[in-house]
């Protein structure tokens, strides 16, 4: 049949690609449980492989793999090996009929990924329709900042896009004291926009006469910055802030340093941790405030995990991972924990709907640390912030001291305005 | 206020430069051979990462970080090559079929080349690292100024002059001005027109793949720039009148500045302000502003 | 011999939901959309010789309109969705035609991809107004008055929606049909081949070619608006250039020279993609060597390879 030989080009591919076999040898040993088909779990994953965010979702994509090579070494989830399935998101069209392929022709038990928030805003509803899980890396179905779907059945969702952006104002009270003047270079997409409002919102909870005094929203991809620049040194702020995550972090950074930007104002990078490796010392100074989302892969008190993880990667990719790796991996291994807890009280291998309903609420240990789902599918877990310092043993920047904040902390509950949770919260007591 | 003036202005000139040699590599293609070459962004990128890697190359077998702009000049120009290829493996089946199968071939490219980048050299940004700032900066009126991007505009004038000199001073120029003026007079002069053609698309291509390479040292490349930088490339060609070198210098002064203004004054504008006068262009002078007879 | 084809394939297409699996059925929606967009498109491009990069302009404001309907204004109607693109698409179409046809060949492809990237942006920056990147919502659409909001939406996807969306698909064709075989579209056809004639038999070129334009951008609007309530969601890559260029590759795959080639590039081209992407991740690459074959030896399409030894309905001179 035309899927038998789709998996078999998919092997090839991933031995090819990888040297690593996600395939079945390794699980050949491994005895399925009473009432559990012996046949592979299919596990359906949407990563992106096109445009400014592939790079993200290669990160994504490796991280699953790394986490299916070990399930299956392990004798895979109940005696089944784990059978990845890839497709690739682009635009919401063509990545909703990729899922709806997913479920309809591969018949996989879940589907793991989105990243981009137009694509996830989409596939929220087809989810609930599909009556398959969807855990997503890193997209929210939040307009604005808003909830579109307040009460999902079957999607799973990450952390409010806003949330780093609180983390880094907080940060930005305790750090840069008697900040007056502040700019703000953010991406002109929803992610961006939610970033630069929800910052200042909370940074004038901490200090109330700080003025905004540029904004500037680039179009996601633009490689020259020049004129940004020039327009920020006109504007002459204390404090820059930005949320760009990919490549375009880089070039700023570059660009920046080029004529001394940063040697007259401080600067938080809320989200720049999605390419910390290329922020070489060269051109990235200390003392700015650097986030690294949901994992750093250099924390001190990182597990024997995260520890392994990062070795295993460095060596096969030759690149430090970023954070969407550690979302990655805490989707898929969620999905496990959930399926042996479905099976514990089921005593067979458990329907879509009761992995549904162990998922919920669900706490494992990730590559960060631990992580769970909130009772309303929303991801909970510690994110990163610190100074940069050039005091290591790389090329590249990394943060001294670490930050840790958890969601639960200051991240919004579910229900509510934010604006309101935001006045009703801070200044963070304590 | 001088030193906010020069930094804004040097922003704009310095991203006209870049365009300059991409709408240039457009507009030598189109003015001899009739062929609109949406892949002129795809060679731009495909410039940028062999830049890199050859500027990688260099400093990896120990050469001196000050001289990385001989192996990032050198393998932009080698990788323009690329040209030959593309025009005598797949444009020269074309040339007595309707424009419209031209446009579509170069489409073809731009689907192809972007995939031929991501299998090469994968999707995490690219770059020289802090090689950029080798050279310093100097105090220009007040303004820091940073000397590469100096370099990288005096390169781009000094293209469009050798370019100028090229087109009015040599044998070869008359010739490619006389087939652009009329092929079949050119042909029945004895001109061969396989080997124009070739040689046409070739410095085309190198004036996409330089471009692409002069710039990679100040940012970083990422598979899908050319598709992004096509539209804006269009723009100059189209304000600057198609086919032509001073409207492709006009056209890219208009754009880079335009828009350095913009953001300066009014962020919110930024590309929209371009397209406008795209637009205003081509409704009061649709052969842009130095184009030859349209049609 | 054509007449029986069609009458086979109407039937087959009519029974499909039956036969095949849900997934082929949802794979013939973005296909039937897509089909209508190219019989207008094919109005311009093979009748009248004028190659847009645009169109996805006018898929775009079809997408749109029936987004803004549904989620900002309590219009839940289909038939409304589909006249008002297509008004809209006819209001916006008159005075970017009138520009652009005022040039042939590559002039008029730049024009016209010009107008498509300022609608892009447009969409993208006005972000408070389009959504931006996160585009709107498209919410389930009645048919014929029908309410369907109680049946799951795949159920309803392959089966009203298909239907409906099918019977769109023959009447647009049905109404191309007639467009192309009256005076009308025999003096495109003249001002394609021989314009110096067509002006010395007294047509007015540019008048014809506006027509032209703004009847394809009808048809790409309508089908914009199809290809919305399948996804749930519309956003701002339906009207970049690339898109455009992709429904001029349809047109081209299936053969332009054909009144049924277009549409047959449509079904080739969305089955294909579904299956060069389930295997290699690199489809782009495979796609554009599809394209540089069919134009370096091809160019007449799949049509044309099928029907090489029969005179060619519009071929070109």
């Amino acid at each position: 049949m035309k899927s038998s030989r789709r998996e078999f080009l998919k092997a090839v591919g991933a031995a090819a690609v990888g040297g690593g076999a996600v395939g079945f040898p390794a699980v050949a040993r491994a005895q399925a449980r009473k009432g559990v088909p012996s046949e592979p779990v299919k596990v359906g994953v949407l990563a992106i492989r096109a445009g400014i965010a592939a790079a993200v979702g290669t990160a994504g994509l490796r991280g699953t793999e790394w986490w299916a090579e070990r399930v299956n070494k392990a004798g895979g989830i109940l005696g089944r090996p784990v059978q990845l399935i890839v497709e690739e998101e682009s635009n919401p069209k063509d990545t909703v009929e990729r899922y709806r392929r997913l479920i309809l022709q591969e018949k996989v038990e879940v589907v793991l990924g989105g990243i981009s928030t137009g694509v996830t805003l989409a596939l929220g509803p087809v989810a609930e329709d599909m009556g398959a899980p969807w855990l997503s890396w890193d997209g929210t179905t939040q307009k604005g900042v808003e909830e579109t779907m307040p009460n999902p059945k079957w999607a799973f969702k990450s952390v409010d896009n806003e949330f780093e952006a609180i983390v880094a104002a907080v940060l930005t009270a305790k750090y840069f004291k008697g900040i007056k003047t502040v700019a703000g270079i953010n991406n002109d997409y929803s992610y961006g926009h939610d970033c630069w409002e929800t910052y200042q919102h909370v940074l004038r909870r901490y200090t109330p006469d700080v003025k905004f005094v540029l904004e500037l929203f680039p179009k996601l991809g633009v490689t020259d910055f020049t004129s940004h620049i020039a327009s920020i040194q006109q504007a002459k702020p204390d404090l820059l802030m930005s949320s760009f995550w990919s490549g375009d972090t880089t070039i700023i950074m570059k660009q920046a340093a080029a004529v001394g930007l940063f040697k007259t104002m401080k600067a938080v990078f809320t989200t720049g941790g999605g390419v910390h490796d290329s922020l070489k010392k060269e051109f990235t100074p200390e003392g700015l405030l650097l986030g690294y989302n949901s994992m750093y892969f250099d924390d001190p008190k990182g597990s024997a995990l995260l520890k392994q993880f990062v070795r295993e990667y460095k060596a096969k990719h030759n690149e430090y991972p970023p954070y969407e790796c550690d979302h990655a991996y805490f989707c898929a291994e969620s999905f496990k924990a959930a399926a042996e807890k479905a099976y514990a009280s089921a005593g067979q291998w458990p329907t879509k709907a009761q992995v549904v309903k162990a998922l919920e609420g669900i706490e494992v240990e990730s590559l960060s640390g631990r992580r769970s789902w909130r009772g309303d599918h929303i991801q909970m877990c510690n994110f990163f912030q610190g100074v940069t310092t050039h005091k290591n043993p790389y090329d590249f920047v990394t943060i001294n001291p670490v930050e840790v904040m958890s969601t639960k902390v200051a991240m919004k509950p579910a229900g509510g305005k934010l604006l309101d949770w935001i006045n009703a919260t801070f200044p963070l007591k304590g | 206020m001088t030193a906010n003036l020069v930094n804004i202005l040097l922003g704009g000139i310095f991203h006209a430069a870049i365009l300059f040699l991409v709408a240039a590599g457009l507009q030598v293609v189109f003015g001899v051979q009739r062929i609109f070459n949406l892949a002129c962004g795809s060679f731009y990128a495909l410039g940028a990462y062999v830049g890199v890697t050859a500027v990688r190359a260099f400093t990896g077998a120990g050469g001196s970080p000050a001289l990385f702009i001989v192996p990032l000049v050198f393998g932009g120009l080698l990788v323009g090559l690329v040209g030959v290829v593309v025009e005598r493996g797949l444009l020269s089946f074309v040339y007595d079929s309707d424009e419209a199968f031209q446009l579509l071939l170069t489409f073809a490219l731009v689907l192809m080349l972007e995939d031929v980048i991501r299998l090469t050299w994968g999707t995490a940004p690219y770059s020289t690292a802090g090689l950029y700032l080798v050279y310093g900066q100097v105090t220009l009126l007040g303004a820091q100024v940073p000397v590469y991007n100096l370099i990288v505009i005096g390169a781009s004038l000094g293209i469009a002059v050798g370019i100028g000199w090229l087109l009015t001073r040599t044998a070869f120029g008359r010739i490619i001005r006389a087939t652009a003026d009329n092929r079949e007079m050119a042909e029945a002069l004895g001109v061969d027109m396989r080997w124009v053609y070739a040689k046409v698309f070739t410095l085309g291509t190198a004036l996409g793949t330089l471009g692409g390479a002069l710039v990679i040292p100040t940012t970083a490349a990422m598979s899908e720039m050319g598709i992004e930088l096509i539209v804006e490339a269009f723009a100059v060609v189209v304000i600057g009148g198609l086919g032509s070198m001073r409207g492709a210098f006009v056209g890219a002064l208009v754009v880079g500045v335009f828009r350095a203004v913009a953001i300066a004054v009014y962020p919110a504008l930024e590309m929209l302000l371009i397209y406008l006068i795209v637009i205003a262009v081509l409704v009061l002078r649709p052969r842009g502003l130095f184009g030859g007879a349209a049609v | 011999m054509s007449r029986l084809v069609l009458g086979v394939v109407t039937g087959v297409i009519l029974v499909l939901p039956l036969l095949a699996p849900a997934y082929h059925v949802l794979l013939m929606l973005p296909f039937m959309a897509y089909a209508v967009i190219v019989l207008g498109l094919n109005l311009l491009f093979g009748y009248t010789g004028l190659v847009s990069f645009g169109h996805a302009l006018f898929i775009g404001i079809g997408a749109y309109t029936g987004a803004v309907l549904t989620t900002h204004l309590g219009v839940r109607s289909l038939e409304l969705m589909l006249l008002a693109s297509a008004a809209l698409g006819a209001l916006i179409a008159a005075p970017v035609a009138a520009l652009c046809v005022r040039y042939v060949k590559i002039y008029f492809g730049m024009l016209t991809l010009a107008f498509g990237m300022v609608f892009y942006t447009f969409l993208l920056k006005f972000y408070r107004l389009t959504g931006g990147d996160e585009g709107m919502q498209v919410l389930r659409p009645t048919l014929l008055g029908q309410d369907l909001g109680g049946i799951p939406k795949t159920d309803y996807l392959v089966g009203p929606y298909y239907y409906y969306s099918l019977a769109v698909l023959v009447l647009a064709g049905l109404v191309m049909w007639r467009i192309v075989h009256s005076p009308f579209g025999l003096c495109l056809r003249t001002i394609r081949d021989n314009p110096t004639k067509a002006e010395a038999l007294g047509i007015s070129i540019v008048r014809y070619r506006w027509s032209a334009f703004v009847i394809s951008a009808v048809y790409a609007a309508v089908g914009g608006a199809l290809l919305g309530p399948p996804t749930g969601n519309v956003d701002p890559t339906l009207a970049y250039w690339t898109h455009s260029g992709n429904i001029v590759f349809m047109t081209l795959l299936g053969g332009f020279a054909n009144f049924f080639g277009p549409v047959l590039g449509a079904f080739v081209f969305i089955f294909l993609q579904d299956t060069v992407m389930a295997v290699v991740p690199y489809w782009r690459l495979i796609f554009g060597a599809i394209l540089a074959l069919v134009v370096i030896f091809a160019p007449t399409g799949l049509m044309g390879l099928v029907a090489r030894r029969r005179p060619a309905e519009v071929a070109r001179a």
